[in-house]
Order: structure tokens, then sequence, then C-alpha cells
């Protein structure tokens, strides 16, 4: 047996699946509004049964997407003020930005280059920290907006009308970053570059080998051997069914994901 | 015993002989005792005899009858030419004696043309005079006395003899003209009115021209595409479309005599192309030939700017057909139409039309749900003012009651929102012009430099992948050739 350790908590993955069930239900409903002109806009949309239940269901995978985010960062806040887990706010645990990551997205380029030797990475990259930030700035700013378009109402007391027009041209905007990130950026770092392809298993089973891990973070496996912690993460290996059920959900889910970046590239080129 | 065989010979066979010769004799007689009712009752007296006193033209009448002429003169040579050229005088002249100083009966043209005397009785031609027991029209109108005519000789001119005003503007009209220049397809009066002797008043709801029929009528030159073809009418389907129409249905589901018909639009007998200038179709004409009868909205339209330009002379200025078609015409309700009507505002306002799709109001109905906002939930439609006129919707007045017809609880705030933001403008809102330009250069930034690093990533991919290297592992950090090897157990659970 291979000896395993645990990369995401269950609690973790089950986060992750409610957010890109969410993004994708999102993305589904909102873009036919954006990309307006285009057929298979006037076909989701009618299909799914009238801009009612589209934006029934919009509002419904937002709530999701925003009750994701809004435990996640409870939990992070929890930990660090109650459980006094400073080392989430800086070091190689933690997800903001280091120096370190500058540099090694600087190596990885000249790594690319072939002018260098590949970054050893620890347990976060650049880019994976990049895609957390992404999604907590995507977040904030498109659930900030579609709460303000979705209670207009209430909102209009406080701002006045024309901040409307701003809220849905940067909901909208800002989704089609997301979107084409996520579908583009994301899924080509994360499960369709060859070493992953066709979908990395470890955000549904949560485990890697410890080949895996010396392979694409040494820093961070280094680091647990050093410091006599790698053993806290050992873990049983992923069980088949787990792989099995990862392996249809994550592939259904990039289907998707990569069928609305398909559409929208074509409505945006075309526009 | 010979005698009495030769005596029962005649009786067998000659007596029967005879009873028949009888029988054939009396029969004759009756025939000819009947003869002169079946043909003349009485010894009729031929034309000749006729002619010797009504030959002469300056034969007149004792006492003269109002409205008739004095003469009795009949000119033979105008019989002869006739179609009834071999008919006696006596045959309509049911005169008993010679000279006959008694007053003649009438005329009864229906003793022989039976057929067409009942279809006359029907139609309105045969009807009575208000008041009389005498027919409008009487068969000589139209046939002439003893210059009856054959059928096909027969004209427009002898409908022009009474409807003078329905043929002089037939005549103008496209069918009169089409005629004119020898087009047998072009419809004359019998291709509306029905067939001569039947004619019915429009009022008859049995009549082709009732207006629950009419559009029978015409469609049957103007539902053939291939006619439309031949004559170069521009709408091959007219019928189709009509019969869909509002004003079609109207007429077809909900029986209305009021709803539009062809001639409602067209007219009847002056149909002019919509080219001619006083055609009731022509492009300047429209708005007085809808406001016919929408009269209320054709004083509100007049108000409005379009209206306006449009009497000014601007043809470019939106008329009743621009928004609503021409036979076409759809329920205003209609989800489609509604959907559309948007679409027609946009060829003017093409700006607006672009920057509305950059709002929820314009993307939920682009995608054809018309819950939201359309252009005339917010400038009206038939009184569309200039937001600078105190009464307009969009006067900045009235902009939040504006609001209010759709969001209950707008505010003086809420009313401030833009209908067609400009993200391009920055007088008009400076922070959508700095938000859009944030977000674009956010979009290049994102994906440019992501494009780049990934770009470069999958080159590398390419190339790694042949030569494989390793980033080497640093020295003490765990036995890398154990690893390796667990991981072939590792593939093994995998498979």
């Amino acid at each position: 047996m291979a000896k395993h350790y645990l990369r995401f908590t269950l609690f973790q993955r089950i986060l992750h699946v409610l957010l890109f069930t969410s993004v994708l239900g999102l993305v589904t409903t909102g873009m036919p509004l954006f990309f307006n002109q285009s057929g298979w806009a006037f076909w989701i949309a009618h299909t799914m049964g009238g801009f009612g239940v589209m934006g029934f269901f919009h509002r419904l995978f937002g709530t999701t997407m925003l009750s994701v985010f809004t435990v996640h960062m409870v939990l992070i806040l929890r930990r660090v003020v109650i459980g006094r887990e400073y080392r989430l706010l800086w070091g190689p645990d933690s997800m903001v930005p280091q120096p370190k990551d500058f540099v090694q997205l600087f190596q990885n380029i000249r790594y690319f280059i072939g002018l260098g030797p590949a970054p050893r990475f620890d347990r976060f990259t650049y880019w994976e920290k990049f895609d957390y930030w992404a999604v907590v700035w995507g977040m904030g700013i498109i659930g900030g907006t579609g709460l303000i378009l979705w209670f207009h109402d209430f909102f209009s007391r406080i701002f006045p009308g024309w901040f409307f027009n701003v809220a849905i041209l940067v909901h909208g905007e800002e989704a089609l970053l997301a979107s084409g990130f996520l579908f583009a950026v994301h899924f080509f770092n994360t499960h369709i570059r060859p070493e992953k392809f066709p979908i990395d298993l470890v955000i549904f089973t949560g485990r890697v080998s410890g080949h895996e891990m010396i392979e694409e973070r040494p820093e961070q496996y280094q680091r647990l051997v050093r410091e006599g912690k790698l053993e806290k993460f050992e873990t049983t290996p992923p069980p088949m069914w787990l792989k099995n059920l990862g392996r249809i959900v994550g592939a259904i889910a990039v289907t998707i994901g990569l069928t609305l970046f398909v559409l929208i590239l074509y409505a945006f080129l075309r526009a | 015993m010979m005698q009495q065989g030769r005596h029962d010979l005649v009786e067998r066979t000659l007596k029967p002989l005879l009873q028949l010769f009888c029988i054939g004799l009396a029969f004759t007689g009756v025939l000819l005792l009947l003869s002169p009712c079946i043909a003349d009752a009485e010894d009729l007296p031929t034309k000749e005899v006729c002619l010797a006193c009504h030959g002469d033209s300056d034969m007149t009448r004792s006492a003269p009858r109002p409205g008739r002429s004095n003469s009795l003169f009949v000119n033979e040579e105008v019989m002869q030419k006739s179609a009834h050229a071999s008919v006696e005088c006596a045959s309509c002249h049911k005169i008993k004696t010679i000279p006959h100083n008694v007053p003649v009966a009438p005329v009864r043209c229906g003793s022989c043309h039976d057929k067409e005397q009942t279809a006359l009785h029907d139609g309105v031609h045969g009807s009575t005079r208000a008041g009389t027991r005498v027919p409008v029209t009487a068969c000589a109108d139209c046939h002439g006395t003893h210059d009856v005519m054959r059928t096909l000789s027969l004209g427009i001119d002898i409908c022009a003899k009474c409807h003078s005003k329905e043929v002089a503007d037939y005549r103008t009209s496209v069918h009169g003209k089409s005629r004119m220049k020898g087009d047998n397809e072009a419809a004359t009066c019998r291709s509306c009115h029905g067939t001569t002797h039947s004619i019915l008043s429009k009022t008859d709801e049995r009549s082709w021209t009732y207006p629950l029929n009419l559009p029978k009528t015409c469609a049957q030159c103007h539902s053939d595409p291939e006619l439309a073809r031949r004559h170069n009418i521009p709408i091959a389907n007219v019928y189709e479309l009509y019969i869909d129409s509002i004003h079609g249905r109207a007429l077809t589901q909900s029986g209305l005599l009021v709803t539009a018909t062809c001639s409602s639009c067209h007219g009847n007998h002056a149909i002019l192309p919509p080219s001619d200038p006083k055609s009731r179709v022509n492009r300047a004409n429209i708005p007085e030939t809808c406001g016919g009868c929408h009269a209320g909205i054709l004083t509100t339209y007049r108000e409005s700017i379009h209206g306006k330009k449009f009497a000014e002379g601007n043809t470019k200025a939106p008329i009743c057909i621009d928004c609503h078609t021409t036979h076409e015409i759809r329920r205003v309700a209609e989800e489609e139409w509604k959907a559309g009507v948007v679409k027609q505002c946009g060829t003017c306002h093409a700006e607006s039309l672009a920057a509305y799709r950059d709002t929820f109001h314009g993307q939920v109905s682009a995608l054809g749900f018309t819950r939201v906002a359309r252009c005339s939930d917010c400038h009206g439609s038939h009184n569309i003012l200039p937001k600078s006129d105190s009464r307009s919707m969009v006067n900045p007045a009235n902009r939040m009651n504006t609001c209010r017809k759709c969001h209950k609880t707008a505010n003086a705030n809420f009313a401030l929102y833009d209908p067609h933001p400009d993200p391009h403008n920055r007088d008009r809102n400076p922070a959508l012009y700095y938000a859009a330009k944030f977000m674009t250069w956010l979009l290049i930034g994102v994906f440019g430099f992501f494009g780049v690093h990934n770009g470069l990533w999958a080159i590398r991919m390419v190339i790694g992948r042949r030569g494989h290297t390793q980033p080497p592992l640093p020295p003490g950090t765990g036995d890398s050739a154990d690893l390796n090897g667990k991981e072939m157990d590792e593939e093994k659970d995998d498979g």
C-alpha cells in the first residue's frame, strides 16, 4: 500500500462541490442574459422555462454560493481568532501571497522557456493562490453586486439609481472574467494539463499519494518530514467508489464548464 | 264455316287496328285543340303586321306617360341585329286585338328567361323600390328593349348607367386601368359583386361584398402567388396574412362587422396602388386611413413627436404600419409582437437600443420575454413626447411615476437609474465609465497574463514530455526510490 496524505478535509471537499455546482448553475442561468443576442442564449432561456425560472435558479445558486463563501470565511475567522492559528495568515499554510510566490512565478516562467529548473512548490502554488483569491474577489464583487441588483428596492434607499447601472455592468463583466478564468485557466492548470488529464481527483478524494506529493510539492514534503508532521497527515488510500464518484462528478462538471466556455467564446467573438 | 272464319279474321285483326286509329285520331284532335294554348292562343300577328304601324318613325302614343318616351316606333334595323331577331313581337307583347287601344300588358321577360328572373328577384336589382312594387331595375334597363344585347356584349357602361360614380372611380383604379390595358385578369364589377342577376346588397349577409365575406371575395385572386407574380404584386400571401391578423380574427372568430376588411383600408372601387399619392394606403395617407376607425389613436398620434415630424413631411417618422405592420397586424398583447416592436424602435434609435440591451430590461426582452420594461413602457406608444415636454413620461418630473408603473416602491433615487447607459460617455455617468474601463483592463490583464503563462506552460509540457526531466530531489528528503516503487502498487489498485 502506497502511503497517502490528506490534502483536503471532507468538509472542504463538500464546499468545493457546492461551489462549483453553484458556479455552473449561475453561469448557465446568467450568461444567456449577457449574451442575449446569441441563438444558444435564446434556446437555454426558453428550454429552462422562461426568465422567471431562470431568475429563480440564478438566485438559488447565488444563495448557495454566498452561503459557501460565508461558511468558509466564518471558519477561517474562527480558526484565526479563536483557534489562534496565525499560520493561516502567513507562512506555507497561508493562502496569503508570500514573497516566495513571486519568486516561484519568475522561476516557473524561466523553467517554461527552458532557462532553469522547475521551482519547488510548497503546500500551495502561486497559481492555486491566484485561483483562491480570484474566487474570493469574484464572490465578493459578483455576490455583492448580485445582492444589490436582487434587492434593488432596498438598495435604492442607499444608492442613487445610476449605481445599478454600474452594478449590472460589473456583475456581468466580472462573471465573464470568472467563468472564462475557471473554465480555461483553472481547468487547464488543475485538470486538463497532461499530468492530470482528464481530472485531478484530489479535490474529490482529498488524498495525495506520497509520490505525487514529492513530485508536485517537494518543499511541503521536505518541510513536513523535517518538522516530523508528515505522519499526522497520513491516511488510507482513497476507496475505489470515491475515485469513481469523483471521476463521474468531475467529468460532468468539466464537460458542462467547457461547453459553457465554448458558447461564451463563440458569442464573445461574434459580438 | 268459311264466312264464319273470315268474320273471325276481321274481328281479330282489323278491329284492334281500327280502335288504334280512332284513339290516334282523337289524340291528334285533342292536340290540335290544345295547340293554341301551347303555342299562340290566338292567331298572332307576325312582325310584318306589327311593323306596318310601328315601323313608322312618327308613331306616338295617344297620351304621354311620365318618364317614358312617347314614341311607339320600332326600328326594324336595330331589331334585326339584336339577340331577339328571330323572336316575334307578340311573343313578348301580349296583345289581344289589333289595333290595341286598351293598355297593353307589360312585357314579362321571365316568361322565357325564368331562371334569370328568379335570380334577379332574389338580388338587389330585382328588389322593389321603397313604397312601390316597381323593381329597382327592369331587365330592359341593362339589356335594352328591341336592341336586346347578347350577354357577352354587355359591358361596364351598362353598370355606369346607374352607378356612374362607382364606375368612374373604378376606371381610375388599379383594376380598371389594368383592364383598359387589356389585362383580362383584372377585377371587373362582376368579379366582386357576383353573377349578374343575383347581385346582392352589401348589407345582405349572402353578398360577396358583405364585410364578413369580402376578404374571401378579394382572395379569389389575391391568394394566388402565381397571379401575384404575373402582376408584380409584392405581397403574394396577403389573404393568409390578413386572416391570421387581429382584423382577420375579429372577422372569422368574433364575427365583427366593424373590423377592418380589405376595403376598409384599400377602398372599394377606387383601389389605387400604394405608390399613388392619392391611394388610401400611400405612406402619406396611412395615419388617416387607420384613423378612420382608430380615431382616438390618431388624435393622440398627431400630438406625439412622431406624428408631428410626419406631418412636417418627414416620411421616415414612424407611422401605424411601421410598428403594427400592414396585413399581419398582431394583437399588441402578443409576446412575439411585444418583443419584436423593440427592434422596430431600434431601426432609428439604434444607439438607444444598443444601450438598452446592456440593461436587465433589454437583456430579458432580447430573449423574448416581455414582462420587463420595453420602449413603450417608459416612452409611451402613440403618445411619445420629447423628454423636454412636461407631459412626457420621461420628463424628469414624471420619471418616478413612470418607474412606479412596475416598481411600486420606486423613489426619487431609484428614478436616477439610466435605462440606456453609455459606458463610453464619461459625463453621463463617470462611475460607469471608470468601472467599464477598469473591468476591461482587468479582463485583458488576467487573460493576457494567463494566456502567456499557460501558453508557455503548454509548450514546456510538450517539450518536457519528450525529454522528461524530473526536478532533482534535495538530498536527505526521504527515499524517492522507495516511493516510486510504491507508486506502482498504487497503479495496480487503480486499475
